[in-house]
């Protein structure tokens, strides 16, 4: 089974003349279909620069990016717009007041990669936007409605139905949930894990907080200053990491749980050994 | 083998300052211009040397609380009724100069964005060591001395060298650092942690909860702990307040409330980390 | 347009439309409402206002309420004139300086600093000597002097936009730049837009009246409320009172532009859009 994202030695550097620098230094990452991956990294490590290069947001330096088996890394301008349009990748932002256009209803807003697509008619466009938002779990009556009148949870249901609209291979979620309540960030990852049984989807699922990625994900990439320095399933990574960063990240995580807090000494430790580490080969 | 009269005054008096919370909460009521009521009637006590959590969602008035409690609720916001009391002092009886007086002194705080706290075009260290001649009334040089000393004793990595740097130099976490070093400079008895580990990533939130247990531990210092973050709160608080709309809706020992949530609410703050949370992958791996 | 209809619902707003609507249609009827010929000397010359002559005379022995009713449609009219060439030649560069890449981005950026480096009246001047004095001529240079600062406050909106997130989801949908603009960018400018506007159209009346004033443009005889005024200068020991006339409509047009403009602002605000700073600023045009 080919994977549906496959990146491969992908260096990305970012700024212009001498204040340019190299953010990712080689990176490989895949996600299959039917998958979630959790990409974690802390401030700075790269992991939105990586969504945003397989995105074509920016150039890759060198390396390869294949969406659905087809090399994406160098399309341009309307290659890459024509790609686009065929909506096999899709990005659900963090912040959903900010990624939401305030003035355009949500009607508006579920149907705009089908308006952007062509060759639907009203009709069919106004189905379209009821089914996605069956699908999400969005009441119809709010359609007519501006994204100010809706609660956090309500607008990043409405974010995850845009991207799904166009019926996306690969959802990349940027801290899908990091922005709402307890009780919200439930429903937001009980409909990921919904999404990705229903439709098949390939998920990654980037976030700085390893904790959150428990119950959702089925493997967790470890991007630390730029490297992908540990891959595993979820239980490998929480239950035996093997790199002393992912080591020191496990060992962070407040718990609720009964065990004992994780030793403060075997942290120092770690956090000795991380900083002797040369993260730029 | 007899009892001293005087060991017993001295057992006594052990016995009332672990019973007498150091800050005790009573029916505070803090209302909007417009009349609504965004906290309704909040009962809390923290005891002198423990830490205490309040968890909730964003507006449900465990900000606000500890706002009143500073006396530093935002404008058009303000304290309707009950009584807050710091040891002896009735707070809310005080008139704003006193209350100033207060913080720093009596009771500080940390936020959640240590950035905006700080003067960009000021050092660290220069500003650290202005609250150190203010609120401790330290001549020039031992001002200085003392905030190096400080900035060692929270975990920063060459103090001297740190003293010099402007806040953009340093990380969030070495903002937050520097933070609670000016916040405990005048010793104050009660430190509340307003949301000051969110912003961070996760290795170094934990080192600052680390450096706030030890604070507690080490100098006696009286925690109030907001966290969204039940974990947070799990991690360093024998006791919790768990907020919702207003009003507290469950109290108790952090370990009773975890294991046998009376509340509805508590009980989806729970599930929240037991479906997606580390503690399921934990648990189902100590299971096998 | 939400704004516009919420501006016109405040009191400022209502007035200021409704004096806007007389004006308006004092250019388009105004000619036919004159009771004399604006053109006809007569004897009478510089008579105070009477029952025969509202206004009074001028030194011809003309009635200068007909002179202000007739030079109503080029006073107010080329105004707009002016205002609309400002408009296409600002804002469509102003908007896609932002979106069609470097080069563009530099070259309209270049171009705009020349022309707000123009010594307002010389230029003014100078077309109408190289294209001939005349109404039409005059305005195109007012147009083009109009058109940097037009330029300046759409790229500035444009900018604030062109990296939201929702027009980053739509390019991720394949969207063209003209669909980004037209369904993100666009009502996020109007607003903005539809103050500066009726702020320049304000300046425009003024540099109008002071181009006709010094006889460019709209050459005497043929009435218009800044020629008026000046041939009613010359007469100030007989007539002290005579530039008033004029002079009042002169301001109650640009009192109702700007005030409408401050209302559309501050209506603007209320749904957290782009305001333009300072009061009225935007558009007005230096007249040295």
């Amino acid at each position: 089974m080919t994977a549906l994202l496959d990146v491969t030695g992908l260096h990305v550097a970012l700024g212009r003349g001498r204040g340019r620098t190299e953010i990712l230094h080689g990176v490989d990452l895949t996600v299959a279909p039917g998958e979630i991956v959790g990409l974690i990294g802390e401030t700075g490590s790269g992991k939105t620069t990586l969504a945003r290069a397989v995105l074509g947001l920016v150039r890759a330096h060198s390396g390869s990016i294949a969406i659905d088996g087809r090399e994406v890394s160098g399309l341009r301008r309307s290659a890459l717009r024509a790609f686009r349009r065929g909506g096999a990748a899709q990005y659900v932002f963090q912040d959903p007041l900010r990624s939401l256009d305030p003035e355009r209803t949500v009607f508006d807003t579920l149907i705009e990669g089908l308006a952007v697509r062509g060759g639907h008619s009203r009709a069919e466009l106004r189905e379209a936007a009821r089914e996605v938002a069956r699908l999400v779990s969005l009441p119809p009556g709010l359609l007519p409605r501006h994204p100010g009148e809706l609660s956090g949870g309500q607008r990043q249901r409405v974010a995850i139905a845009r991207a799904v609209a166009v019926d996306p291979r690969l959802l990349i979620c940027d801290e899908p949930v990091s922005a709402l309540d307890a009780s919200t960030r439930i429903t937001i990852l009980e409909l990921l894990l919904r999404l990705r049984e229903t439709r098949d989807l390939g998920v990654l699922l980037i976030t700085h907080d390893l904790g959150s990625l428990g119950g959702v994900a089925d493997r967790v990439v470890v991007l630390y200053h730029g490297q992908v320095v540990e891959t595993g399933t979820t239980e490998e990574i929480f239950l035996a990491p093997r790199h002393p960063y992912t080591r020191l990240l496990v060992t962070s995580v407040p718990s609720i749980g009964d065990a004992e807090p994780p030793d403060p000494e075997l942290r120092r430790a770690l956090r000795a050994e991380v900083r002797g580490l040369t993260a730029h080969p | 083998m007899s009892v001293s009269p005087d060991s017993a005054t001295a057992v006594r008096t052990v016995a009332d300052a672990v019973s007498e919370p150091l800050l005790s909460v009573r029916g505070l009521r803090v209302s909007v211009a417009d009349g609504t009521e965004v906290v309704r009637g909040v009962d809390l006590d923290v005891p002198r040397g423990s830490a205490v959590g309040l968890v909730g969602e964003s507006g449900s008035g465990k900000t606000l609380t500890c706002r009143a409690v500073l006396g530093l609720l935002p404008a058009g916001v303000e304290v309707t009724g009950g009584r807050i009391s710091l040891g002896d002092t009735e707070l809310t009886a005080l008139p704003a100069a006193r209350r100033a007086r207060l913080r720093g002194t009596h009771l500080a705080a940390v936020f959640q964005d240590p950035a905006s706290y700080l003067n960009p075009s000021i050092t660290v260290g220069a500003q650290l060591a202005e609250v150190l001649r203010v609120k401790v009334g330290l001549a020039r040089r031992a001002a200085r001395e003392r905030a190096v000393e400080l900035l060692h004793a929270m975990g920063l990595r060459r103090p001297e060298h740190v003293y010099a740097q402007y806040p953009f130099e340093l990380s969030g976490g070495m903002l937050q650092r520097v933070l609670i070093a000016m916040a405990i400079t005048a010793e104050p008895e009660l430190l509340i942690a307003d949301e000051a580990t969110t912003a961070l990533d996760v290795t170094v939130q934990a080192e600052v909860l680390e450096l706030l247990s030890e604070l507690c531990r080490d100098r006696g210092l009286t925690l109030m702990v907001v966290s969204h973050d039940l974990a947070v709160i799990a991690q360093l608080c024998e006791t919790v307040y768990v907020f919702r709309d207003g009003a507290v809706v469950e109290e108790g020992p952090t370990r009773r409330v975890l294991r046998g949530p009376r509340h509805p609410y508590t009980r989806e703050l729970i599930r929240d980390h037991e479906r997606f949370g580390i503690d399921r992958v934990r648990e189902q791996g100590s299971r096998r | 347009m939400r704004t516009v209809t919420d501006a016109l619902r405040t009191r400022a707003g209502a007035i200021a439309a409704a004096v806007l609507a007389a004006v308006l249609l004092l250019a388009a009827i105004g000619p036919f409402l004159a009771p004399y010929d604006p053109l006809r000397n007569g004897a009478d010359i510089l008579m105070p206002p009477s029952a025969a002559h509202w206004f009074g005379t001028d030194y011809l022995g003309r009635d200068v309420l007909s002179r202000v009713l007739a030079g109503a449609p080029a006073s107010v009219l080329t105004a707009f004139e002016a205002v609309g060439i400002g408009l296409v030649i600002g804002v469509v560069p102003g908007i896609t300086s932002v979106h069609l890449g470097r080069a563009y981005e530099w070259i309209t950026l270049r171009v705009m600093d020349g022309l707000i480096a123009l010594p307002f009246l010389i230029f003014a001047i100078a077309v109408a000597a190289l294209l001939g004095n005349a109404v039409h001529q005059a305005m195109i240079a007012v147009g083009i002097l109009l058109a940097p600062s037009f330029y300046r406050i759409t790229r500035a909106a444009a900018l604030s936009h062109a990296n939201a997130q929702y027009v980053t989801a739509a390019q991720l949908f394949g969207a063209s730049t003209w669909r980004v603009l037209r369904t993100h960018v666009w009502s996020k400018i109007l607003p903005t837009l539809v103050v500066s506007t009726a702020n320049a159209t304000a300046g425009g009346l003024l540099i109008v009246s002071s181009l006709t004033f010094l006889g460019i443009g709209v050459v005497p005889p043929e009435p218009t409320w800044g020629g008026i005024v000046a041939s009613d200068l010359g007469y100030l020991t007989q007539r002290p009172y005579g530039p008033v006339f004029p002079s009042l409509f002169i301001m109650a047009t640009v009192g109702a532009l700007n005030l409408l403009a401050d209302a559309i602002r501050d209506a603007g605000g209320d749904h957290g859009r782009a305001r333009t700073r300072g009061r009225g600023g935007a558009a007005r045009v230096r007249l040295t």
